[in-house]
C-alpha cells in the first residue's frame, strides 16, 4: 500500500512523498520510513515511543497529536498532512524549540 | 570552535543528571546541564512506573532487609559500599522530592499506595502521577532546576568526547545540533548521566537516545567499565504489534505465561515463584522456550492477565490503555511477549560518592556500574538515580569548591577537537548510511549477545563488530545542514560501536553463567566472584577481571 504524505518544511515549501505503509503504522513509523528511504534531510523529534515524553507532538491532519501514538489516518482526499506546531520557534521542519 | 566555561558540567538530564544538577547547585557553583534531546524528556526516566524506597510506609521493612534483597539479586556482583549508600539515603532523597512538590499516589484509604515487586521480599514500590513516576520526578527536578540561579540548561547538544589535561577530565567537546556549532566546554568536573544502552539491540524498551554514549565517553576518558556483559533484558515486553514492540508490561507477576503448546512453562523453571520471579530467570526461561521451538510465530510466548484484570487496570492504567488502543485488551486477549533490552547493569566504575578513578569525572544513574550486579531489582533504577545523582552532585561541587582555579584547556586540545569536528561535518559519499551502521550493530548484538549466549556466538560478534568498524570509514553523509539526523546518527554509531565491543569483550572473559549473562558453553557459576573490567588505552580496548568488594551473595 502507498500513502500520500504532505509535509510542511521549514524552507517554506511543502514536500510530497509516496510512502509504503501497513495498517498498524504510526505517523512516527512513516517519518522513519521517509528519513531512511526518501529524504535524509527531514527533521522530527521523538524519544520514548510510548506517549509519555510528548516531544513528538506535531500537527497531524490539522490537529496537534503525538506522532508516536497516532495510527496513520488520511483526510478525505487520501492525504496525511504533517506540519510543525503553530506556536513557538521552529528549529527545522517538524522540530520545535522546547 | 567556541569555548564555554562552567564549574560543573552535567551531561544528560534524566533523573540522575537533573538530581546531580540540583544538589550540585546547592553549593552555589555554576552548573550547566546539557542533553542531546530535550532536557528532562529524552531518557529512560520518562517511562519509569514505580520507585522502590523506604519511607513512612516501611513498617516491617528496614535498611537491612532492603540491602539483603539487593545483594541477593545482584548475584554476588553488587559492591557493598554502593548498596549501603542506596539503602542509607533513599528515604531522605525521596523525602526531598516530596518536599519539592512530588505527590506520591495514595490508595482508597488515603494512605501512600505501596505495592509488591518481584524479587523484593516486602512491598516497597511507590509511585507518583498515577504510575507515571519517572515523569513526576523529572517535573519536580526540572521545576527545582529552573528556579535555581546557578543552573543553566541546554537542549539539543550532543557530547562527542571528554577532554583531558594529563589525567584530569577538564571538559567536554560538544556539538549544538541546532546550528552545528561546536563548543569546548571547560569545567572543574563533569558528571556523566547519559542513561543506558538499549539501542544496541534490535528490540528495546529504551528511548531512541539510549545509544550508550556515556559508556563510550567513560572509556575514552580512561575510566574502567565493570560487568558490561550484564545487560538486563526486560522479560515481558510486547512483541507484536510492531508499533509497540519493546513496550514493557509491568504486571507479569499478575499474569500467566504459556508456550505455543499451551503449557505454563514457568512451572518447570521456577515451580514456587512461577512468573513472579526475578528478571534474569524469567528472561532466560522465555528465551529458552523460544530457542527450543516452543515460541509463537513472532518469536515470543503468550501472556494471559485476564484473571487479575481489575488489579492490572488499577495499578498500570497507562500500559493497559496503550495496548488496548493497539488492539490488545488484556481482559479478553492474550498478548505475544518476549525479552527486550532494558537496562545496563554494568557501567562506569564509581565509588560511593559517584566518583571514578579519573579526577574530575563523576558518573550517576544507569551509566554507572557496580550497584545492581548481575540482576537489577525492579524499581531500583530510579532509586539509584536520585541517590547517586545527589551524591555525585554534592561531591563534585565539593571538589570544584576546593580547586583554586579552572583547570587549563590548551590550544592543542582545541585543535584536535577542531579537526575532529571538521571530519564529522564534511559531507562524504561512501557506501553505507549511518543509520544502517546502527542497524548492523543492533543485528549483531541481537543475534549473538542477547539473553542466551555461546562462545562461538561471542567470537562471531567480535569479528562482525570489527567489520562494522572498517565500514564506518566508508559512510555516506549527504546532509550536513543543521539538525542533520545523519550527523547525529554518525556520532551515535561511533559511541555504539565502542560500547558494543566493551560488552562483547566482557562477555568473552566471563567464563560462567551469572545473573543476566547466560552462556550455554559455561552453564554454571564459577567458584569465585569477580568483576569483568573493560578499559581503553590509546583507543585499544583491554579486558581483565577484578575482585568484588561485595556482600554475602554468591
Ligand atoms: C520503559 C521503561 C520503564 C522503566 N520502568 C522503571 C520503573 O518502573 N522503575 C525504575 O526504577 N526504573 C525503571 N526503568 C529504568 C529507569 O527508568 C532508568 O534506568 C533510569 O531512569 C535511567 O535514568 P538516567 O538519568 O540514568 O538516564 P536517562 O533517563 O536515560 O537520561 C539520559 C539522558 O542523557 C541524554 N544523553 C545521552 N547521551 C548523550 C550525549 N552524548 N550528549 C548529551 N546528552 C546525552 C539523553 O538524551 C537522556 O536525556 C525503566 C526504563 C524504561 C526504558
Amino acid at each position: 500500500m502507498k500513502l500520500h504524505v504532505q509535509i510542511q518544511r521549514s524552507s517554506g515549501k511543502t514536500d510530497h512523498f509516496e510512502v509504503s505503509y501497513g495498517p498498524e503504522m504510526t505517523v512516527l513509523n512513516i517519518l522513519e520510513e521517509i528519513y531512511r528511504h526518501h529524504d535524509a534531510t527531514i527533521a522530527y523529534r521523538y524519544s520514548c515511543r510510548t506517549g509519555l515524553c510528548t516531544t513528538c507532538l506535531m500537527m497531524i491532519n490539522g490537529k496537534p497529536e503525538l506522532s508516536c501514538q497516532k495510527i496513520v489516518e488520511t483526510d478525505d482526499e487520501g492525504i496525511l498532512t504533517l506540519a510543525p506546531l503553530p506556536k513557538g520557534e521552529t528549529i527545522k521542519d517538524l522540530v520545535k524549540e522546547m | 570552535m567556541e569555548l564555554r566555561q562552567t564549574d560543573i558540567l552535567v551531561i544528560g538530564s534524566g533523573a540522575a543528571g537533573l538530581s546531580s544538577a540540583v544538589y550540585a547547585a546547592q553549593s552555589n557553583q555554576h552548573v550547566l546541564v546539557l542533553d542531546k534531546g530535550v532536557i528532562g524528556r529524552s531518557g529512560s526516566s520518562t517511562g519509569a512506573v514505580q520507585i522502590a524506597a523506604l519511607g513512612e510506609w516501611s513498617n516491617e521493612d528496614h535498611k537491612d532487609s532492603y540491602l539483603k534483597d539487593i545483594d541477593e539479586s545482584g548475584r554476588g556482583l553488587s559492591e557493598s559500599s554502593l548498596m549501603e549508600a542506596l539503602a542509607e539515603d533513599i528515604s531522605d532523597r525521596l523525602k526531598d522530592l516530596t518536599e519539592w512538590g512530588l505527590k506520591l499516589d495514595r490508595n482508597k484509604d488515603k494512605q501512600i499506595a505501596v505495592s509488591h515487586t518481584s524479587g523484593h521480599s516486602l512491598p516497597r514500590s511507590v509511585s507518583a502521577k498515577k504510575g507515571k513516576t519517572g515523569l513526576g520526578i523529572l517535573h519536580t527536578l526540572r521545576k527545582k532546576a529552573n528556579a535555581s540561579d546557578h543552573i543553566e540548561t541546554w537542549n539539543d547538544v550532543i557530547t562527542i568526547d571528554l577532554i583531558k589535561n594529563g589525567n584530569r577530565v577538564v571538559g567536554a567537546f560538544v556539538l549544538d545540533l541546532k546550528d552545528h556549532q561546536p563548543y569546548l566546554i571547560q569545567c572543574k568536573s563533569v558528571i556523566l548521566a547519559t542513561g543506558g544502552a538499549g539501542q544496541l539491540y534490535p528490540t528495546t524498551s529504551n528511548p531512541v537516545q539510549s545509544t550508550s554514549d556515556g559508556f563510550s565517553l567513560g572509556l575514552s576518558a580512561g575510566a574502567n567499565l565493570v560487568d558490561m556483559e550484564q545487560v538486563q533484558f526486560y522479560p515481558v515486553s510486547m512483541v507484536a504489534p510492531n508499533s509497540i514492540a519493546g513496550f514493557c508490561i509491568s504486571f507479569y507477576h499478575y499474569s500467566k505465561l504459556y508456550n505455543s503448546n499451551g503449557s505454563r512453562f514457568m512451572e518447570n523453571y521456577e515451580p514456587k515463584q512461577l512468573e513472579d520471579t526475578t528478571r534474569d530467570k524469567l528472561a532466560i526461561a522465555i528465551a529458552t522456550e523460544v530457542a527450543d521451538g516452543r515460541g509463537t510465530e513472532n518469536g515470543g510466548v503468550w501472556l494471559d492477565a485476564a484473571d487479575e484484570i481489575d488489579q492490572v487496570k488499577k495499578e498500570f492504567p497507562h500500559e493497559y490503555k496503550l495496548c488496548h488502543e493497539r488492539g490488545i485488551d488484556f481482559a479478553n486477549n492474550r498478548a505475544e511477549i518476549g525479552p527486550a533490552a532494558h537496562f545496563m547493569m554494568g557501567g562506569v566504575q564509581i565509588n560511593e560518592h559517584g566518583a571514578t578513578e579519573i579526577p574530575g569525572l563523576y558518573v550517576a544513574g544507569e551509566t554507572a556500574g557496580g550497584l545492581h550486579g548481575g540482576n537489577r531489582l525492579g524499581n531500583n533504577a530510579l532509586s539509584d538515580c536520585i541517590v547517586f545523582g545527589a551524591r555525585a552532585g554534592i561531591s563534585s561541587a565539593k571538589e570544584a569548591d576546593e580547586l583554586s582555579s579552572m583547570p587549563e584547556v590548551n590550544d592543542s586540545m582545541l585543535l584536535t577537537a577542531q579537526q575532529q569536528i571538521e571530519q564529522i561535518l564534511t559531507p562524504i559519499n561512501g557506501e553505507i548510511r549511518p543509520y544502517q551502521l546502527k542497524e548492523q550493530i543492533q543485528t549483531i548484538m541481537g543475534q549473538h549477545v542477547g539473553v542466551i549466549r555461546t562462545n562461538q556466538g561471542l567470537k562471531i560478534a567480535k569479528e562482525q563488530l570489527d567489520e562494522v568498524e572498517t565500514q564506518m570509514r566508508d559512510m555516506t553523509i549527504l546532509n550536513t545542514e543543521p539538525y542533520s539526523r545523519e550527523i547525529l546518527d554518525s556520532i551515535e554509531a561511533r559511541h555504539m560501536l565502542r560500547t558494543a565491543k566493551a560488552i562483547v569483550g566482557s562477555a568473552i572473559i566471563r567464563k560462567e553463567s551469572r545473573g543476566a549473562h547466560h552462556n550455554t558453553d559455561h552453564p554454571s557459576l564459577a567458584s569465585s566472584t569477580y568483576h569483568t573490567v573493560a578499559n581503553s588505552h590509546n583507543g585499544e580496548l583491554s579486558f581483565s577481571i577484578a575482585s568484588v568488594q561485595g556482600g554475602e551473595s554468591k
